[in-house]
C-alpha cells in the first residue's frame, strides 16, 4: 500500500498549497483597493497602519473563520452522508439550522442580547441546534437502535416545521429585528469576537480528528449496517457517535456563521470525484478543500459589488453549482459505488 | 465447535424459528436448506449476533456468543451474505483489506503488511488475485461473489457462514464458488455452514445437512437420510424421485412434471 | 416597497454612550438617510466622508463615498476612509456595529425616533456632538414653531378618523407608537390604528372602524393598486368621500426636524381640506 500513501500524501499537500494560495489571494484582495505589490512590505513592516489593520483585523479573520467553518460543514457532509450511504444528505438535512435559526430568531425578537451581549446570538443558535439534535435523535430511537431513516425524515420534518415558526416570527417582527433576522440567516463570515473564532477552529479541528478514528467505521459501513456487524464493528455506538459528531460540528458553524448551505453537500461529492470514497483520504482532503472553497466564495462575495456585500451562501449555491455541474458532465461521477 | 441448543428466534412478534437443536462438530461442512420461508436466512442471523434470540442460546466453542463482542465474533466467525453491497468503488484488494478489520488497532489507519499478506493469501485462494487492482463494480456477479468470500477469508476466521451464495450465478460460477468452499473444509480445515436453495448441490457438496420447515427443524443428517423422496414430498409439497448420482454416489433429485406425472399415471 | 421602506424607516434617538471629547469630529461616516440629511442641515457637509447608496437627499449626498447599504456595511471601506465618528441606525448590523468598535472607531447608535419631540431632542444631540449645537437649536425652534402655528390653525376643527398604511402584503399600518402617529396627531386627526408595537392589521378591523381618511404611504404603484383594492369597499367613509391619499414614503419616512414640517403641512392639507 505504499503506493497508496504516496498518492493520498500528494493528493493532501496540493490541497495544502491550494488552501495557502487561496488564503493568500483572499488576504491580498478586498474593497479597499490595496495594490498587490503593497501586500507583502504591508505584511512585514506595515504595523499600526489603516492597510495592516484591514489585512490583519478585517480579512484575517474572515479567512480564518472561512477554513473552520468551510471544514467543519464538510467533514460533517462526508460523515452524514457515508452513514446515510445517501448522496442527497447534508450537514443541514437533519434540522440542524433550521433549530439554530429559530435559536436565533427568538433572541433576536425577544432581545435577549441585552442580557448575554455579543455572544448571546451564536449561544442562542447553538442551544437551538442542541434542541433539535437531542429531538431528532430521540425520535429517532427505537428500543435503543438508532433508525437512519428516521433520523432522516424526521430531521427533514424538523426542518420544514422551523421554518414556519422563523417565518411566522418574521411577519409579526419589527423591521429592526426583521432585517436582523434575514441577515443572520443568510450568512456571514463577519464575527466581531476573535475568541468566538478560535473556539470554532479548536471545534473544527477536534472534529477532524475524531472523525478519523472513525474512518474504518465509516468504510464499513458503506458496506452496510449488517455487513459492518460482520466485520466486528459496533454499529449502534458507531452511528450514535458520528451522528453526535456531526451534529456538533454542523450546530457549531450554524452559531456562528449562519446558514451557509451547499458546502456540506457539495464539497465531499467533489472530492470524491477525485479521491476516491476511501473515508481516510476522504476526511482530510474535503475539510481543506471546503476550507478554501468558503474562503474564496467569501472573497467573492465581498469583492463582485463592491462596496456592497452580497451573502456568502448566495455564492457557494452559485458557484458550487456551476462547478460541480460542470464536473459532473465530464467525469463518470461515482456516488457511493454506483456507476 | 457450534452448538445451537433450544433455539427460538423471530422478527417483531413472530416467532420465525422454534426450538432449533444441532450441534456441528469441527471441520464439518454442513448445508441448511428448505423451502422459502422456513427459517434459513434467519437461522444464519442468530447464530451471527445480528437477530436476538428469544429462547436459548448459540455456543460457539462452548461459549455463549452473546458474551463474545463483536470483534472478537468477527475474528473467529466469517459470514457471506447472499449480496453485498459494494460501498464505494474500491480495487479488489481494498475490498479484501476490509476483511482486516477486526484485527486493526485502535489509532492504526492504514493496512499492515501483515494484513496485505493475509489478504493476498485470501485472493490466491479464491483466484481472484488476478483482479487485485480491478475495481468491484468491474467485476461479474461470480467473481463478486468470489471476491467476498476472499474478504472472508481475510478475517482468517475459524467458522465460515455463507448464505445461499450461488444465488444468480450461472453453473460455473457455482461450481466455482462450491468447490472453493470444499477445498477450504477439506484442505484448510474451515468449518463451514452453507444455505442452499438447490437441493442437488447440498446433496453433492455437503457432508450433513440440516432441514428446515416452517420453522422448525425437520430433519438433521447425512444427504442420503435428508434427501428421500418422502421426507422431500413432505415438505415441499412436489412430487420427485431420488436417484443415485452415477459419480458420486450420493442422492439425486430427479423433478417430476406435470406431464410426466400424467403419463405415469396412466 | 417594504424594502425600501426598511431601509429609510430610521429615526434619531440618543442612545449610545459617547465619550467626552474636546475636539468636534472632523470625518463623519453616516449610516442613515436621515442622518445624512441631517448633517446637512447643520451644515457640516464637507466633514461628511462617506454614507450609505441610500443617502440620496440632498442631491449633493450622492456624490460622496458608498460604504454599504443601511443595513450591511463594507468594514474595509469604512477603515479606509479614517472616520473619527460613525453614525449608526438600529437596523445597522449589529455585529458589525461590535466590530467597528473592536477596531476602535468611535461609534454612535441613534436610536428609533417616535415622536417628533424625540427627532428634535435627537437632532440637538446630533448637534452637540459635532459642535453645532447652536444652529441645531435655533432650527428645531422654528421648527416648534411651525407646528404650534399649525397647532393654532386647525384648533376647534373636527378630528378625523385617519387610517396611515404604510405596507401592503402584508397590511402594515402605522401604530399609535410611531411618528407617523405624530402626524396624524398634530394635524388634527385621530389615528385608527393600534396601540404596541407591531402594525399588522386586518382589512376586516379597518372596515370595522371605517376611517374618513386612508392616507397610503409607499411608493410608485403599489399605492395605486392599494387604492383600487380599498375602493371596492364601498361603505367606508374615505371611499364614500374619495378621500384615498397616496403619500411619497420619501418625504415621510426619513424625515429630519424641518422635513416633518414640510409633512405635516402636506398631511395637514389632506386631512383638513378647507383649512387655508
Amino acid at each position: 500500500m505504499d503506493k497508496k500513501l504516496v498518492r493520498w500524501s500528494i493528493c493532501i499537500l496540493i490541497l495544502c498549497g491550494i488552501l495557502l494560495g487561496v488564503g493568500a489571494f483572499s488576504l491580498s484582495v478586498g474593497s479597499a483597493g490595496i495594490p498587490f505589490k503593497k501586500i507583502i512590505p504591508l505584511i512585514l513592516g506595515g504595523r499600526g497602519t489603516t492597510e495592516y489593520s484591514i489585512l490583519f483585523d478585517i480579512r484575517l479573520p474572515r479567512i480564518i473563520l472561512g477554513l473552520a467553518v468551510g471544514s467543519a460543514l464538510s467533514i460533517a457532509g462526508v460523515i452524514l452522508q457515508g452513514m446515510f450511504r445517501n448522496p442527497l444528505v447534508e450537514p443541514y438535512t437533519l434540522g440542524i439550522s433550521g433549530g439554530a435559526a429559530l435559536g436565533v430568531c427568538l433572541n433576536i425578537v425577544l432581545r435577549l442580547n441585552r442580557i448575554g451581549g455579543i455572544l448571546s446570538i451564536p449561544a442562542s443558535g447553538f442551544l437551538g441546534a442542541i434542541i433539535v439534535i437531542l429531538l431528532v435523535y430521540s425520535l429517532s430511537t427505537r428500543r435503543g437502535i438508532l433508525k437512519i431513516q428516521g433520523l432522516l425524515l424526521t430531521g427533514v420534518m424538523i426542518s420544514f416545521i422551523s421554518s414556519s415558526l422563523i417565518m411566522l416570527i418574521m411577519a409579526v417582527s419589527r423591521t429592526e429585528d426583521l432585517h436582523g433576522i434575514i441577515f443572520w440567516i443568510m450568512g456571514s463570515l463577519e464575527e466581531p469576537n476573535l475568541v468566538l473564532i478560535k473556539v470554532v477552529v479548536l471545534i473544527s479541528a477536534m472534529g477532524l480528528f475524531i472523525s478519523y478514528l472513525f474512518a474504518t467505521e465509516l468504510n464499513a459501513l458503506a458496506l452496510g449496517e449488517e455487513e459492518a456487524l460482520h466485520l466486528g464493528i459496533n454499529t449502534e455506538r458507531t452511528k450514535r457517535l458520528l451522528f453526535i459528531l456531526a451534529s456538533l460540528l454542523t450546530g457549531c458553524a450554524v452559531s456562528v456563521a449562519g446558514v451557509i448551505g451547499f458546502v456540506g453537500l457539495v464539497v465531499p461529492h467533489f472530492m470524491r470525484m477525485f479521491v476516491g470514497g476511501d473515508h481516510r483520504i476522504l476526511l482530510i482532503t474535503s475539510a481543506l478543500s471546503g476550507g478554501a472553497f468558503l474562503i474564496l466564495c467569501d472573497t467573492l462575495a465581498r469583492t463582485i459589488i463592491s462596496p456592497l456585500e452580497l451573502p456568502v451562501g448566495v455564492i457557494t449555491g452559485i458557484v458550487g453549482g456551476i462547478i460541480f455541474v460542470y464536473f459532473l458532465s465530464k467525469k463518470q461521477v461515482v456516488l457511493g459505488g454506483k456507476q | 465447535m457450534l452448538e445451537v441448543k433450544d433455539l427460538t428466534c423471530g422478527y417483531e412478534s413472530e416467532f420465525v424459528l422454534s426450538r432449533i437443536n444441532f450441534r456441528i462438530e469441527k471441520r464439518g461442512l454442513w448445508g441448511i436448506i428448505g423451502p422459502n420461508g422456513s427459517g434459513k436466512t434467519t437461522l444464519l442471523k442468530a447464530m451471527t449476533k445480528i437477530l436476538k434470540l428469544r429462547k436459548g442460546e448459540v455456543l460457539f466453542e462452548g461459549k455463549n456468543i452473546l458474551k463474545l463482542g463483536f470483534r472478537e465474533f468477527a475474528k473467529q466467525v466469517a459470514f457471506v451474505s447472499q449480496s453485498s453491497e459494494i460501498g464505494y468503488n474500491m480495487t479488489i484488494e481494498e475490498f479484501v483489506l476490509l476483511g482486516r478489520i477486526p484485527y486493526r488497532m485502535q489509532f492504526q489507519f492504514l493496512e499492515s503488511k501483515h494484513d496485505e499478506e493475509i489478504a493476498e493469501e485470501a485472493m490466491i485462494l479464491t483466484d481472484t488475485i488476478r483482479f487485485k487492482n480491478r475495481f468491484i463494480g468491474e467485476l461479474s456477479g461470480g467473481e463478486r461473489q468470489l471476491a467476498v468470500i476472499a474478504r472472508a477469508l481475510a478475517q482468517e476466521p475459524r467458522l465460515l457462514l455463507l448464505d445461499e451464495p450461488t444465488a444468480h450465478l450461472d453453473i460455473t460460477h457455482q461450481i466455482r464458488v462450491l468447490d472453493l468452499i470444499r477445498r477450504l473444509n477439506r484442505k484448510n480445515g474451515l468449518t463451514v455452514i452453507v444455505v442452499l436453495h438447490d437441493l442437488n448441490l447440498a446433496s453433492e457438496y455437503c457432508d450433513k445437512l440440516v432441514l428446515l420447515n416452517n420453522g422448525l427443524i425437520h430433519k438433521v443428517g447425512a444427504p442420503q437420510e435428508v434427501l428421500t423422496y418422502q421426507i422431500i414430498e413432505d415438505v415441499y409439497n412436489t412430487t420427485v424421485v431420488v436417484e443415485k448420482n452415477p459419480i458420486s454416489s450420493k442422492p439425486y433429485i430427479l423433478v417430476v412434471s406435470e406431464e410426466e406425472k400424467a403419463k405415469v399415471l396412466q | 416597497m417594504k424594502v425600501w421602506f426598511l431601509a429609510v424607516f430610521v429615526f434619531l434617538g440618543v442612545n449610545s454612550s459617547t465619550h467626552a471629547e474636546d475636539n468636534f469630529p472632523q470625518r463623519i461616516i453616516s449610516l442613515g438617510p436621515s442622518l445624512t440629511r441631517e448633517l446637512y442641515l447643520l451644515g457640516v457637509e464637507d466633514r461628511l466622508v462617506g454614507n450609505t447608496i441610500y443617502c440620496g437627499q440632498p442631491p449633493d449626498a450622492q456624490k460622496k463615498e458608498k460604504v454599504g447599504t443601511v443595513t450591511k456595511l463594507n468594514l474595509e471601506k469604512i477603515m479606509t476612509l479614517k472616520p473619527d465618528l460613525v453614525l449608526t441606525t438600529p437596523l445597522t448590523n449589529h455585529e458589525q456595529v461590535e466590530k467597528l468598535k473592536n477596531l476602535g472607531i468611535r461609534v454612535t447608535t441613534f436610536s428609533a425616533a417616535r415622536s417628533f419631540s424625540q427627532i428634535c431632542d435627537q437632532f440637538l444631540e446630533l448637534g452637540r456632538i459635532v459642535g453645532k449645537e447652536k444652529e441645531a437649536g435655533k432650527i428645531v425652534q422654528k421648527a416648534k414653531l411651525k407646528v404650534s402655528s399649525i397647532q393654532q390653525r386647525i384648533k376647534g376643527l373636527q378630528e378625523p378618523k385617519v387610517l396611515a398604511q404604510i405596507g401592503a402584503k402584508p397590511l402594515w399600518v402605522a401604530t399609535k407608537d410611531s411618528f407617523i402617529n405624530d402626524f396624524i396627531k398634530l394635524a388634527g386627526g385621530a389615528n385608527i390604528g393600534p396601540s404596541g408595537k407591531s402594525g399588522l392589521y386586518s382589512r376586516e378591523k379597518v372596515l370595522e372602524q371605517n376611517p374618513d381618511i386612508i392616507i397610503i404611504v409607499t411608493m410608485g404603484i403599489v399605492g395605486e393598486k392599494e387604492r383600487k383594492i380599498w375602493r371596492k369597499y364601498k361603505t367606508l367613509n374615505a371611499v364614500k368621500n374619495d378621500r384615498i391619499h397616496i403619500v411619497d414614503s420619501y418625504k415621510v419616512c426619513s424625515p429630519t426636524a424641518v422635513s416633518f414640517v414640510e409633512v405635516l403641512e402636506e398631511i395637514v392639507g389632506l386631512i383638513h381640506v378647507k383649512v387655508e
